[in-house]
């Protein structure tokens, strides 16, 4: 049997069967699905809550409180129900004490102001930021002011519709090629890319720690001994590559196979269109797209990782050398993450570019600025080329770090070493 | 007829299963191995001493092909080092180590398989050699959970369940109690009886002395004595008498030659000569003073030969 895949699936199977594997990994998934069902239930606490009681003291303002309760009414889920508090000595006191009973949040106070012909209202709440009430009470007054100065002009049905009507903004993003994207689209694309640079970065970082691990425990456990005297290094070092990459590759699935089954419950695809997102409108390109960056960038990293992994003897090691591997993908993740705001800036497109970043950035770029194809084609064949690159070169550092032992090698013993071996 | 002989010396040659020539190893200006060669036969367990440092591992992976030599051949049946000599290789490496947390039946397959057998005679061979060492039980344990002792036995299985021509144990036997030493020193025999070539490592002379034919004895990266075994000690005058008497035994430091007398805990006396004839005049002394029930001229022990040739070399 060919050895790559001896050593593939044995990473595979040993990886797939470790306890801490499936632990983690049930943990993602659970984390996934609450993550996925967030909106709806954020959507489900705040209703659930029902309407903050108000108080007013009958008998004052009575046009405005009438106003605000068929406002009010009007409404499908109210944020905000009226309760009159009956007083018997001072209207303050009766309304304090409703509140220290907990039948009312806040009250209302009215001061007459003749320049609006409008009162002026208070809003009392203990609570501290309860602007969600105050808004509500504010776009409620705002309403029954108008509806009474509109009454007062006495306007034509036709002109109160015109005064009414809605006034409309679509923002499209122009693009080179296609029609541009909707507002929705536009939505979906900065989250759909925000959810997939993370992933990326996630996974990118995850199962490059693993591969590191996984080889710096074969050393210093000293099976590495036998295991370089079985097969290839560099068979052994792709089969292990590819064997994480596979079991992070099926981890990945199951993640974002909750999370996308979850989101398509219809109360999570309600709460996703109020937020203006909408799956349908995903440019199937983009998913192309992500697949290929995420390829390309796992394995330049997984093959940066695997080099490290091979450098150290001793676990504790570790953490420590794979610090620059670390700050590279963090330094990607970051500018993407800046990125996301100013997609356009030229600082990006440089960026786009540089091997190490081009898999978070580019594909932002793809997502955000639609950039020429050329400039596409370019940083892909770019990175194509590094990933066979950094590979070859690793290849060279594994096949002669695997057998140093004792103190991390400097970077000239290395070389000086990597002579010795032809790959 | 000079060039027919030529080619069945070639062919001889051809059939040894390991030749090691003129092999050098460096690291920047240090010298790893100088100028190192022996061969194996079949059927023989070759001994490699020396002490530490001395460019035994070195060897040891240079004939696993884990480093390149910067000059000298090593042949394998006459071939260059390839894929196909990576699988006729089994080794146990000094420093032990297995998958801890993978168990046994898993490995020793995965390696197995990585050696080229098919994952049911890689099973196969390790149920066997697993009852051969009555640990059947452990097939389906972790190693993590398995004793010390235990887990060497893995190890071995791992370095032999592919049926290698060429075997290769460094320090086979260190860190084992002895009634697994006796347990693996006869299976190591029963696989030198099937025909395995076996280049053999350790700092236990009488492991050697029992195993091996031909040795090696390293020192400062150095091949200094080689050969086999006997010829060794009988180039080496024998400077050790043991004299044992009825009673006690006067004047024995007195005789010309007798350079050191040690009381024997037990009975009788050690001592060190510097030429051989003198042994007579100590029989002749003793047997003057009475009967004399045991006299004995020994031959240098292999660990004598050691601490000489790697001692003096020290000065």
């Amino acid at each position: 049997m060919n050895s790559f895949r001896t050593v593939m699936s044995f990473t595979i199977r040993s990886k797939l069967r470790s306890r801490s594997f499936i632990v983690t990994t049930v943990i993602l998934v659970v984390l996934a699905i609450v993550a996925a069902n967030v909106p709806a239930l954020i959507d489900r606490i705040s209703s659930g809550g029902g309407a903050t009681k108000v108080g007013y003291v009958p008998g004052e303002q009575d046009a405005v409180i009438q106003g605000l309760q068929s406002y009010f009414a009007k409404q499908e889920k109210p944020k905000v129900e009226l309760v009159p508090v009956a007083a018997s000595g001072s209207p303050d006191d009766a309304l304090k004490q409703a509140i220290a009973d907990k039948k009312i949040r806040g009250y209302l106070s009215f001061r007459d102001n003749p320049d609006i012909g409008f009162p002026d209202v208070t809003y009392s709440s203990k609570k501290l930021l309860d602007s969600d009430t105050a808004e509500s009470l504010k776009a409620a007054l705002q309403s029954v002011k108008t509806d009474q100065a509109v009454r007062d002009a006495k306007l034509t049905e036709a002109q109160l519709a015109k005064l009414f009507a809605e006034v409309r903004l679509d923002s499209v993003q122009i693009g080179d090629s296609a029609d541009g994207k909707t507002e929705a689209q536009q939505g979906t694309t900065i989250g759909l890319t925000y959810a997939i640079l993370i992933l990326l970065f996630m996974s990118v970082m995850v199962t490059g720690q693993l591969i590191a691990t996984e080889i710096t425990a074969e050393k210093s456990s000293r099976v590495m001994e036998i295991i370089v005297t079985s097969v290839s290094p560099l068979k052994q070092m792709f089969g292990k590559v590819v064997g994480v990459f596979v079991v992070g590759l099926f981890q990945l699935v199951l993640l974002v196979g909750a999370a996308v089954v979850n989101l398509n419950l219809s109360q999570n695809r309600s709460a996703l269109a109020s937020l203006g997102i909408d799956f349908s409108t995903v440019d199937p390109m983009m998913i192309v797209y992500a697949v290929l960056f995420y390829l390309a960038g796992f394995f330049l990293f997984a093959m940066l990782f695997a080099a490290v992994g091979s450098i150290v003897s001793r676990t504790e090691d570790l953490g420590q050398a794979v610090m620059p591997i670390t700050m590279l993908s963090l330094a990607g993740f970051y500018i993407a993450i800046f990125g996301l705001t100013h997609p356009d800036s030229p600082f990006i497109a440089v960026c786009s570019f540089i091997p190490f970043f081009s898999p978070f950035i580019m594909f932002l770029r793809i997502g955000l600025a639609d950039p020429a194809w050329w400039e596409v084609i370019v940083s892909i064949a770019i990175l194509i080329a590094s990933v066979l690159g950094i590979g070859w070169l690793s290849a060279k550092i594994y096949r002669t770090g695997v057998l140093m032992y004792g103190k991390r090698p400097t970077i000239k013993e290395l070389a000086k070493a990597m002579k010795a071996f032809k790959v | 007829m000079r060039e027919k002989t030529r080619v069945q010396k070639g062919e001889l040659q051809k059939m040894k299963p390991l030749v090691v020539e003129g092999v050098v190893k460096r690291y920047g200006d240090k010298t790893a191995v100088g100028g190192i060669g022996f061969e194996v036969e079949e059927g023989e367990i070759y001994g490699l001493l020396g002490a530490n440092g001395a460019g035994k591992t070195t060897t040891m992976r240079m004939v696993l092909g884990l480093i390149l030599p910067d000059a000298g051949s090593i042949r394998y049946f006459g071939k260059e080092y390839g894929k196909e000599q990576l699988r006729m290789l089994g080794y146990l490496p000094e420093e032990r180590g297995m998958y801890p947390k993978i168990k046994v039946s898993d490995q020793i397959v995965y390696l197995g398989q990585l050696r080229g057998m098919t994952r049911r005679d890689a099973e196969q061979s390790l149920r066997r050699w697993l009852d051969r060492f009555d640990i059947a039980e452990y097939y389906d344990k972790k190693v993590e959970e398995l004793s010390k002792g235990n887990q060497q036995k893995i190890q071995f299985i791992a370095a032999v369940v592919h049926r290698p021509r060429i075997l290769i144990l460094d320090e086979a036997f260190s860190g084992l109690d002895p009634v697994n030493v006796e347990l693996l020193k006869t299976t190591v025999k029963e696989l030198r009886d099937d025909g395995t070539s076996i280049l053999f490592s350790t700092h236990r002379m009488e492991h050697v002395e029992e195993l091996c034919r031909n040795i090696t004895i390293m020192h400062r990266s150095r091949p200094v004595v080689q050969g086999p075994i006997k010829q060794i000690k009988a180039r080496l005058p024998q400077e050790r008498v043991v004299l044992v008497g009825e009673g006690t035994i006067r004047g024995l430091e007195a005789i010309p030659g007798v350079t050191e007398v040690v009381q024997r805990e037990q009975e009788g006396y050690e001592l060190r000569i510097n030429r051989p004839e003198v042994a007579q005049r100590v029989l002749a002394h003793a047997v003057a003073q009475g009967p004399v029930r045991k006299f004995e001229l020994m031959e240098p022990t292999l660990n004598e030969i050691f601490i000489r040739t790697v001692g003096e070399r020290h000065e």
